[in-house]
């Protein structure tokens, strides 16, 4: 469960959260929608730890947020950025790189789990002995969206996951995500189709 | 040994016209460093044309007390130049560079002048402070771009670093991929110098000590000593300041701070 309790953050003059609360149970997926500038992106930084001065409370599976449980909350998050701009050469450098970290090393996918979740997004395995160069944004995402569905975390920070696909390939991707009960989703987002499938919207603005 | 052929101050006045050739580059391609190559040049004759007469006299003194304080002084003005020239925070910096200068040249002077050298005191002058000099001269250059190329790297592409650590990375797994870039970046031409000395390049050391009388075996020995001690008290020096840096420059959560660049605020 991740409880946010009268959070209030600026950005030098401008006030971004002004007595904010929200509650989001174990596997509810909520969409994050309002125009640009709104503080969407923040409230995800927020909860990975990017964001350190903040007043008000905020816990995640009963751990308070701060500099001391920091390492604890990120073993349970998994994120995904806005732009994707991650300098790696090759596409499986790119997909492999959280599961070389020691956390993450025993949860290396099987080719199997690979093979399925990409089929799923309508990628082929072949991708990953490309080059990052020669691949879309669109399949750079799904990619690294799956990189990130395969860590096993119980809660998904992704931010427009859908921006740059197809409406055919975005809703397959969003019911993938819905269909996983346990999965704690919040994702920023201006697609429509996601937003109405969502348990919960947050509208900021 | 044949006679040393001197330079007169007009000969050396008229060297100086070679530098009207960087001039004329650094000003054609509106650089911005004219100036700067100016005063160095400047700093330079200066300093140099000093340090024969204070070195004599520290010679003549050769007091350990005075040649490890001078070795603190340039120490001290490693540290300004490097801070300096990498455009981060004085206040956060000054103690991280100068403590990995200081016990990077401890260790490896301790290691060539006692082990390599075996002088009966490794704080003799004449040989403690030259080559002191040589190793933070050559030490400065690639902590400057170590630095340079790991912070600035870090701060333009936070989404990577922030990608690291909210995915499951440590810190210092976060880190690795900038430290390993900033290493390969800065050891590089260090490492193709130093694999091309001698086809290409005869280093300034060996060839002072040539044109000054020596035999030349004993100065490629000496030289040959030095790279090394240079080499690693650079990648030594290079990567405590990285180590120790690294403490101040990131917050609780890991994040870059804010001020660390001198032009950014606190």
């Amino acid at each position: 469960m991740i409880k946010i309790n009268n959070l209030y953050i600026n950005f030098q003059t401008e006030i971004i959260y002004n007595d904010f609360s929200l509650i989001i149970n174990k596997g509810e997926k909520v969409a994050i929608t309002g125009r640009s500038g709104m503080g969407k992106s923040t409230l995800l930084n927020l909860l990975a730890g990017f964001i350190p001065e903040f007043k008000g409370q905020v816990s995640i599976n009963n751990l308070t947020l701060n500099h001391k449980t920091i390492n604890e909350i990120r073993k349970l998050i998994a994120w995904l950025p806005q732009e994707i701009t991650l300098k790696f050469n090759t596409v499986n450098e790119l997909f492999f790189a959280p599961f070389e970290f020691d956390l993450n090393k025993n949860k290396k996918p099987s080719k199997q789990e690979i093979s399925e979740l990409f089929n799923t997004f309508e990628l082929s395995t072949n991708l990953l002995s490309k080059d990052l160069k020669e691949i879309s944004g669109g399949q750079k995402q799904r990619i690294v969206l799956a990189s990130c569905l395969l860590l096993n975390k119980p809660i998904l920070l992704i931010d427009e996951p859908t921006s740059a696909l197809d409406n055919s390939i975005k809703e397959k991707v969003a019911d993938y995500i819905f269909n996983k009960k346990d999965l704690t989703v919040i994702a920023v987002t201006h697609d429509n189709y996601w937003a109405e499938n969502s348990d919960k919207v947050v509208h900021l603005g | 040994m044949e006679k040393i052929i001197d330079i007169n101050y007009f000969e050396l006045f008229a060297g100086y016209a070679l530098m009207l050739i960087p001039v004329f580059v650094l000003w054609y391609y509106k650089t911005g460093l004219v100036k700067d190559v100016l005063w160095a040049t400047v700093r330079m004759t200066v300093q140099l044309l000093l340090v024969g007469v204070y070195l004599e006299y520290i010679f003549s003194l050769n007091s350990t007390l005075i040649n490890i304080l001078w070795v603190f002084v340039m120490s001290i003005i490693a540290t300004y130049t490097i801070i300096q020239r990498s455009d981060l925070n004085f206040k956060l910096f000054f103690i991280p560079i100068f403590l990995s200068g200081i016990i990077s040249i401890a260790i490896t002077d301790a290691y060539f002048l006692g082990f390599v050298v075996k002088l009966d005191n490794i704080f003799d002058a004449r040989y403690f402070i030259p080559i002191t000099g040589m190793l933070l001269g050559n030490t400065i250059k690639n902590v400057i771009i170590t630095l340079d190329a790991y912070y600035k790297r870090i701060d333009n592409e936070q989404n990577l670093y922030r990608w690291h650590l909210a995915n499951g990375a440590n810190h210092q797994e976060a880190l690795l991929p900038f430290m390993r870039d900033a290493l390969k970046i800065s050891f590089n031409p260090l490492i193709a110098t130093t694999a091309i000395m001698g086809l290409i390049s005869l280093p300034g050391m060996m060839t002072g000590q040539i044109l000054g009388g020596s035999n030349p075996n004993v100065a490629v020995k000496y030289q040959i000593m030095l790279l090394i001690t240079i080499f690693s008290s650079a990648i030594l020096n290079v990567v405590l300041t990285i180590l120790f840096s690294n403490r101040i420059a990131f917050d609780n959560y890991y994040n870059i701070k804010k001020g660390i660049f001198r032009n950014s605020k606190l």
